[in-house]
């Protein structure tokens, strides 16, 4: 489903730059759950962000699907968001002024589909996440689990291959975070995703299939299925 | 510096650096407003200092002038005027004016001032560059003598003993340069720019002869003036005045009172609009600072100190426009003198284009003084709201993560109770008459009109998108980007009603304008079409330049009478006489004609009854038509009597009708000809109009009067035929002219306007950096972010042209109604100019989009994950 080959990311940061990313060769399975670890900036989110088309490689090449990313423009992007990819943030990234259900089907809407057919995905989507009794709520006027569970229903709503999920328990409690990763991993194993989770989390990096621990902008172990990991 | 100072300079210069587009949009927002307003102040004050200082130049050492009016005194009134004790000398003078006929600046106007040369070589603040010997001095009494000011010669081209033409009333005159005249002192004076020639060579030629337009005396400097003054008005005849030489100039100024205030007025809209752009960009700035407000209260700043902070940080942005402003304003200005000059000699009296010696006097620097101060002042008025609304900033809230605007509500509702109630006000306000000729209600009521609306204004913008249901509605994904654009803007209902309500504002503004302005011009196209029915109108060839030429130039002989009424095919001849004198201290026209002869030709467009009826009754009683401007201004109707002052004595006359005019708005008095004739001894003629038979060929009858008069002139300038169609577009032209400025006025508060949508979208779009990066991350495209901030643009255009409309028809009716009637005095038929609105409203709608359009293109292109990042 993701494959990586060489892939770097340099930033310049005014005469200095920086190598968020060196040289990362990797594979992902259709259907796997895989989890990132590793120290703040060792290159966790720029790998998901690559993958994710938000920021372009400073070399190497991404390849989704089988289809190679490395001549796509801005707008093949896009399209491929819109078909492939759903991404769980770390702040929700709720739009303010919409409420659940229109968040929920706010990907959808963007590819233009708004029937009858969209009210009862977002309706089937708000009932698998628990929330159909908070569809009216804006995201003010939710909990930071139940902005991101909106946020998970979201990313799925438009059955992307592809979930991104960036720090997801990042913003809320450990209680709310345990009951958010296993809704993720149910939800992905039901979909059949292919689901990359960047975490500090142990909790969190346990519902993965593996765990891939980044340092210094390079994969540097892969562990299955989170028993012995030690938090670094 | 005090160390608060320096604080506020720090975090000024640190809001600056952070925001500087929006830092620059405010500074020109203000600069345009105070432009506008400095501009036309400056040019108001250049027209009239000009008007005093030939005054006042021409007057020189005199403290008393004896005047008879446009039609002029007999010379021999001058010995009785020397018999007065205290009066130490009385010099006569003739002040007419001239046009250049050939040469680099043909068409040219100078004011010729006839003087006794020999008498008053020394006297006048003038010198001559020529030595004054014997024969030199008898060479300046020559009739074809004439002496230009240097600056004049210099444009002309013209030195000592060359050849100029002048084309003076009908005829020419060939004179020759006997001299140069220069100023005697350093300071300003308009000699330089005038001709001047002898008392006698003037009368001569401005057909003047035993007549003067004024005499100058001075005074004994041991008796008071007004004593003089009193003694000379009892001696002299009634219709003579008397008054001092600076009473004239304050007579124009209040004479162009009503139409200089209005222009003034408008010239403050682009502030009241800049006013509102400054409210939203602190406001602005206000809701990005929270927690930096939160932690200046954390380290000690009091409340009090947090408003100052901001209204300094407005007074400073107010400055910076106001300077800019002002030096705009000016050197806009210096093309609005010559703009407002000739309106004004249009419709008033000569004024000159001034000299535009803002440096020299000094008042330039006093003109970007005032501009920096308005720029500072309307500032700090519009962040006020901001600046308190900062200062009661809770500090824990504001320190605490989230955001702290969403435990706010702007009370809509209560705003919006606010309106409706200010309308009402705004209808009482519109029932009371003016204030000492000062619509002092109707511009309140403007005010509160605009502050109702805009007090709607967040209504509008919550309202129209509340409880909508977008989930699930077909309408394809541009409805579904419409529905998150309006649900966005909807959510700042405080600072989007600012938007719309300074594009209401600008757009009220300018529909009021514009139908006050299409409703006169019908009026006045009615009244012309009803009334100008002569089908040629013989004039002096100098006519079509208004009240610029002065009596002689605005003359015809009366034997040319006989002779147009002998041409072939010419049915009937009126022969009208137009002079102005003053009536209860009004500047009067007093038109004569022959009624009988009108009223079977043409008509007058009276308030009762019927013209021709009107108009004989009126030459059978020796009474008066008076215009509904100077009915309304002495307070008198039909059936009342009116005193006049006259050559031959105060006439009271019976008052027959009154009739719609709308040549001046300084009112006009309409008697036979006969009746003028015989109280005013003055058989001179304005204009001969000419009623053609009906089948004869127009171009034909118009050949033969030029060539009859031709020779009736005497190898002079042959009149001015005039076609019924060529003298309705003058008329229509000079209209056009006088609302010229208006419209540059309003087009400035129009693009403020802009410039606060621009200022909206910007702030908008800075906000929601995140909730774009969000919109690409989940699939949204960068064309659609695009149209999601154009949307926006679209939805506050909606809504700011829609109450802009609302706006725009009330504020014609108080226009129209209110304002216009209690300043001039018109009656206006209101007209719906349906085309000129829709091209309003296109305008204003094109406008808001390409506002909204460079927010868009930028959002568009924001790098995504630098708006993930966002906090």
């Amino acid at each position: 489903m993701v494959i990586l080959r060489q892939l770097s990311k340099v930033y310049s940061r005014g005469e200095a730059k920086v190598a968020a990313l060196r040289d990362v060769n990797l594979e992902v399975k259709p259907g796997e759950f895989c989890a990132f670890v590793g120290p703040s900036g060792c290159g966790k989110s720029t790998l998901l962000n690559l993958v994710a088309g938000l920021d372009l490689p400073t070399s190497g090449e991404i390849v989704l699907d089988g289809r190679s990313t490395g001549n796509l423009t801005g707008y093949e992007w896009t399209k491929i968001r819109r078909e492939t990819i759903g991404i769980v943030f770390q702040a929700f990234h709720l739009v303010h002024g919409l409420t659940a259900e229109e968040n929920i089907a706010l990907p959808l809407m963007l590819r233009g589909e708004n029937g009858r057919g969209t009210a009862q995905r977002v309706e089937d989507m708000l009932d698998r996440v628990g929330m159909s009794h908070r569809r009216k709520h804006r995201p003010a006027e939710l909990s930071g689990g139940e902005q991101q569970r909106i946020a998970i229903a979201r990313a799925l709503a438009h059955g992307p291959r592809l979930l991104l999920a960036d720090e997801p328990t990042g913003n809320i409690d450990s209680h709310q975070g345990a009951g958010i990763m296993s809704l993720i991993r149910e939800l992905a194993i039901s979909g059949g995703q292919t689901v990359l989770l960047v975490t500090h989390s142990v909790a969190a990096a346990q519902t993965a299939d593996y765990v891939w621990t980044m340092r210094d902008g390079q994969l540097v172990s892969r562990t299955e299925r989170m028993t012995e990991l030690v938090t670094p | 510096m005090p160390a608060f100072l320096r604080v506020l300079l720090l975090l000024l210069m640190s809001h600056v650096r952070q925001w500087p587009l929006r830092t620059v949009l405010t500074i020109v927002g203000v600069a345009l407003g105070v432009s506008a307003s400095v501009a036309v102040r400056t040019a108001n004050i250049d027209v009239l200092r000009s008007f005093e200082q030939a005054v006042m130049t021409v007057a020189g050492p005199t403290t008393l002038e004896v005047s008879g009016g446009e039609t002029g005194l007999d010379e021999q009134v001058i010995t009785r005027i020397r018999t007065i004790a205290g009066v130490t000398s009385a010099s006569p003078m003739i002040l007419q004016t001239a046009v250049r006929m050939k040469g680099g600046q043909a068409d040219q106007a100078v004011q010729v001032v006839g003087l006794d040369l020999l008498a008053e070589l020394n006297t006048r603040g003038f010198r001559l560059s020529q030595p004054t010997t014997e024969n030199q001095l008898l060479g300046m009494i020559q009739p074809r003598a004439v002496f230009l000011g240097a600056k004049l010669a210099a444009e002309w081209n013209l030195s000592v003993d060359d050849e100029l033409d002048l084309l003076i009333g009908t005829g020419r005159l060939t004179c020759r340069v006997a001299g140069i005249l220069h100023n005697e002192s350093d300071r300003t004076s308009s000699w330089e720019r005038m001709a001047v020639m002898d008392i006698a060579a003037a009368q001569i030629t401005f057909q003047m002869v035993g007549k003067v337009d004024r005499i100058d005396l001075v005074t004994d400097e041991n008796m008071a003036v007004e004593d003089v003054a009193q003694d000379l008005r009892i001696v002299l005849p009634p219709y003579l005045t008397v008054e001092r030489p600076a009473n004239r100039a304050r007579q124009v100024e209040q004479m162009v009172r009503a139409f200089r205030l209005n222009l003034t007025v408008l010239s403050w809209v682009g502030l009241l609009v800049g006013m509102f752009l400054i409210y939203n960009t602190m406001a602005f700035a206000v809701a990005q600072r929270r927690r930096e407000i939160g932690i200046y209260r954390a380290v000690g700043m009091t409340q009090s100190r947090v408003a100052v902070l901001f209204l300094m940080e407005a007074g400073l942005f107010g400055g910076l426009g106001g300077i800019v402003g002002s030096a705009a304003g000016v050197a806009l200005a210096q093309e609005l003198v010559t703009l407002l000059s000739r309106t004004i000699s249009d419709l008033y009296v000569p004024v000159g284009a001034g000299e535009g010696g803002l440096f020299r006097t000094g008042r330039f620097w006093s003109m970007m003084v005032e501009g920096i101060a308005i720029g500072c002042v309307v500032s700090m008025i519009g962040a006020v709201g901001p600046s308190v609304d900062a200062s009661r900033t809770a500090t824990v809230r504001a320190l605490a993560p989230g955001d702290y605007e969403a435990s706010r509500q702007l009370r809509t509702g209560m705003l919006a109770g606010m309106g409706v109630s200010l309308l009402v006000i705004t209808g009482i306000l519109s029932l009371p008459g003016p204030i000492g000729e000062v619509p002092v209600s109707g511009y309140t009521a403007t005010l509160s009109l605009l502050a109702g609306l805009a007090c709607l204004a967040p209504i509008c913008v919550t309202g129209w998108s509340r409880r909508r249901r977008y989930v699930g509605r077909d309408g394809g994904v541009q409805g579904v980007m419409r529905g998150i654009a309006v649900e966005h803007a909807s959510r700042s209902p405080g600072r989007n009603g600012v938007t719309v309500s300074a594009l209401m504002v600008g757009l009220a503004i300018m529909i009021g304008v514009l139908v006050m302005v299409r409703s006169f011009r019908h009026t006045v196209e009615l009244w012309v079409t009803d009334t100008v029915l002569a089908d040629l109108v013989v004039a002096p060839s100098m006519w079509l330049r208004g009240t610029e030429i002065g009596g002689a130039g605005r003359s015809l002989p009366p034997t040319w009478l006989k002779v147009l009424s002998s041409i072939p095919d010419v049915a009937a001849v009126d022969s009208y006489r137009d002079v102005r004198i003053e009536v209860n201290g009004q500047r009067v026209a007093v038109v004569s004609r022959d009624l009988r002869l009108h009223a079977q030709w043409s008509r007058y467009l009276v308030r009762q009854g019927d013209s021709s009826e009107q108009l004989r009754r009126a030459a059978e009683t020796r009474g008066l038509l008076v215009s509904e401007v100077l009915a309304n201004r002495l307070g008198v109707e039909e059936g009342s009597t009116l005193e006049v002052m006259t050559p031959s004595g105060s006439v009271k006359f019976p008052i027959v009708a009154v009739f719609y005019d709308y040549s001046t708005d300084g009112g006009k008095l309409l008697m036979d000809r006969a009746l003028y004739q015989s109280l005013w001894h003055d058989d001179l003629v304005t204009v001969f109009p000419v009623y053609v038979s009906p089948g004869s060929s127009l171009d034909r009858v118009r050949e033969m009067i030029t060539e009859q008069l031709s020779g009736a002139t005497g190898g002079g300038v042959p009149p001015l035929v005039i076609s019924n169609t060529e003298l309705r577009k003058e008329i229509l032209d000079i209209f056009d002219r006088t609302f010229l400025l208006t419209y540059v006025l309003e087009a400035i508060a129009v693009v403020i306007a802009m410039l606060g949508i621009v200022n909206t979208l910007v702030t908008s779009v800075l906000e929601r950096r995140r909730e774009f990066a969000t919109l690409r991350a989940i699939g949204g495209s960068a064309e659609q972010i695009r149209q999601l901030v154009l949307w926006e643009a679209a939805y506050l255009g909606v809504i700011g042209i829609t109450l802009g409309l609302i706006g725009g028809g009330l504020l014609s009716l108080l226009l129209i109604k209110v304002i216009n009637k209690q300043s001039f005095g018109w009656t206006i038929q209101m007209i719906i100019p349906i085309g000129a609105l829709i091209q309003a409203v296109v305008l204003a709608a094109i406008a808001t989009l390409v506002a909204g359009y460079f927010p868009a293109r930028w959002a568009a292109r924001q790098p995504i994950i630098d708006g993930l990042r966002e906090e």
